[in-house]
């Protein structure tokens, strides 16, 4: 009777360590995004994207246990840019030195469980650009610029980061990536009103214990719809018309309210 | 009511612009300026980019005025053939000016440059202009009748240029050349800065081509409208930064305050509008070389290149 029980227990246990070698599932993300189309119409005002995926084959014992980490890049089309620094030159504050960065995403989302430094190593984040310090900024070569100490560049690249937090073009939100049960997890990411119109690209990274998991893209459309795409449209395809189509609407309502005030008058 | 602008790529409200339209419309109505001075700055301080808010300011000077020209034009304050001859000189001054702000632009010293040929041109002819209305305003007080800021007889260098014409409106003999090169110069501070260059030129053709006071606001407006309508197309087709949906705004508030402006103006005696003026010349002077000499909150600026920046 002891024997059967102890036998039992050992042939549970058995099955136990076998299961787990047996089933060497390995766990991988998948992922998507609300909406795959933003529309920027007259009445856009900034607008929230929700990302949301799931583990596959999810060990986890429950949402808060933390055996996970992901994160959530959503990112504009690349852009170049140029970082100006003023100083003082006969008492005027006068731009003096430049770093033209060739290209850089002009819109940078970034949501993670928990901040990024404390589960990846510098070599992951730097690999997949992963966090404003890792997006890839190379100052496009000149003669300026080739004169310059890296610190000091890396001083304009700081500026950049923080200049674009402050338009809320880069976004960076720690715990912005929530697990609703053992699989599931969700971020909304913010699309703010000055956005710059383009395609987005959303990525998702799985993370457990330091090592890359997995990763998941998915696209966005943010377009200009209805009379904001005509009206753009307009604006660079045919600007000669655009301008004097301009000047009319504004000779027109000097014109209107003259006259109407000579009514009133 | 919030709205998406096209080309600024941001959302603003309606009710806030409208008022800014409204307001410097007013301003504009009383001293015959087109406004966009204050505009420009108001809108970048607003969050606009720069070149959209200069561009687009262009647009609004030429709503605000039509307005005002009209206005005056019903009260015979235009000098047609003096505003022609400063208009020929206006467009090409314009069109130097575009190609100016893209080259300056690209070197980073946009702001600076202008900032600087400001300050310094503001501040001396609003403080001539001031010294010289506290002047007349003090000798009214006492002699109890306006005297004119025109002095006849007086002979100056403006006299001794050639091609002389008659302005019939204005009652002067003078060469061509001083109203050419003054508009040269108004078209080029328009196109950079989306002005319409009233604070410039409205001293100019008082002090240097000694043009009646009551018919310099009108004659400057009338210029104005064909100058700024001129930088707003060019600025369209090179720049391709004027926002339309924003100039509307910025016009259906613009219009109506210029017409009540224009009213306010006529109430004030010469000096008084002239004291006035050079306060505010000065006020923008001050304002633009504190910034200047002030250590900026942030020694860095960013600058994603824009369509044709």
């Amino acid at each position: 009777m002891m024997y059967r029980r102890i036998s039992v227990i050992l042939l549970l246990m058995f099955a136990f360590a076998t299961g787990a070698i047996a089933d060497p599932a390995k766990e991988s993300v998948e992922a998507d995004a609300s909406t795959r189309q933003v529309a920027i119409t007259s009445s856009y005002t900034g607008t929230e994207i929700l990302v949301f995926g799931t583990v596959e084959n999810s060990v986890q014992p429950s949402a808060e246990a933390g055996t996970y980490d992901v994160v959530v890049v959503v990112e504009g089309t690349a852009v170049p840019a140029v970082v100006r620094r003023k100083s003082e030159v006969g008492g005027l504050w006068v731009n003096t030195s430049f770093v033209r960065f060739a290209s850089l995403p002009s819109y940078y989302a970034i949501a993670s469980t928990r901040p990024i430094d404390e589960f990846a190593d510098h070599a992951v984040l730097d690999a997949n650009e992963i966090g404003f310090e890792h997006v890839r900024m190379v100052p496009a070569g000149s003669r300026h610029t080739e004169a310059m100490e890296p610190a000091e560049i890396a001083k304009f690249k700081e500026a950049l980061i923080r200049l674009k937090q402050r338009e809320r073009l880069y976004i960076q939100s720690d715990f912005g990536v929530a697990f609703i049960g053992r699989s599931l997890f969700r971020a909304t990411i913010e699309l703010p009103p000055n956005v710059p119109v383009g395609p987005l690209v959303a990525r998702v990274y799985l993370f457990k214990d330091g090592r890359l998991l997995g990763q998941y893209k998915s696209r966005v459309m943010l377009e200009r719809q209805g009379l904001e795409r005509y009206i753009h449209d307009t604006a660079i395809g045919r600007p000669l018309l655009y301008g004097i189509a301009t000047v009319l609407l504004a000779a027109a309502a000097g014109l209107t309210a003259a006259f109407a005030f000579r009514r009133i008058a | 009511m919030n709205l998406y602008l096209p080309i600024a790529e941001m959302s603003v409200s309606v009710a806030m612009y409208l008022a800014l339209g409204a307001a410097v419309g007013f301003i504009s109505g009383i001293f015959g300026v087109g406004g966009g001075i204050l505009l420009t700055p108001l809108l970048t301080f607003l969050g606009v980019p720069t070149a959209v808010a200069v561009a687009t300011g262009n647009a609004h000077v030429v709503a605000s005025s039509v307005s005002g020209a009209v206005a005056q034009y019903r009260r015979n304050n235009i000098d047609v053939k003096m505003g022609l001859i400063m208009l020929t000189g206006g467009l090409v001054g314009t069109f130097i000016g575009v190609d100016a702000v893209r080259l300056l632009r690209k070197a980073g010293l946009f702001e600076v440059t202008i900032s600087l040929s400001y300050v310094t041109f503001l501040g001396v002819v609003g403080t001539l202009m001031m010294v010289e209305s506290l002047n007349t305003w003090h000798q009214s007080q006492k002699s109890g009748t306006p005297r004119s800021a025109r002095k006849s007889g007086q002979h100056s260098w403006v006299d001794k240029l050639p091609l002389k014409m008659r302005f019939h409106r204005s009652k002067l003999y003078i060469s061509v050349l001083p109203p050419i090169i003054i508009g040269m110069f108004i078209g080029f501070m328009s196109a950079i800065m989306g002005i319409g260059g009233g604070f410039v030129m409205i001293p100019a053709m008082i002090y240097l081509l000694r043009v009646p006071t009551g018919v310099v606001v009108g004659t400057s407006l009338f210029q104005i409208v064909f100058v700024a309508a001129f930088a707003t197309i060019l600025h369209a087709v090179q720049n391709k930064t004027v926002d339309v949906v924003l100039a509307a705004i910025l016009m259906a508030g613009g219009v109506i305050g210029a017409q009540f402006g224009t009213i306010a103006g006529e109430r004030l005696k010469n000096e008084q509008m002239r004291i006035l003026l050079a306060a505010l010349v000065l006020i923008i002077a001050g304002r633009m070389g504190y910034d200047l000499v002030t250590a900026p909150a942030d020694l860095f600026s960013l600058s994603t290149a824009v369509r044709g920046g």
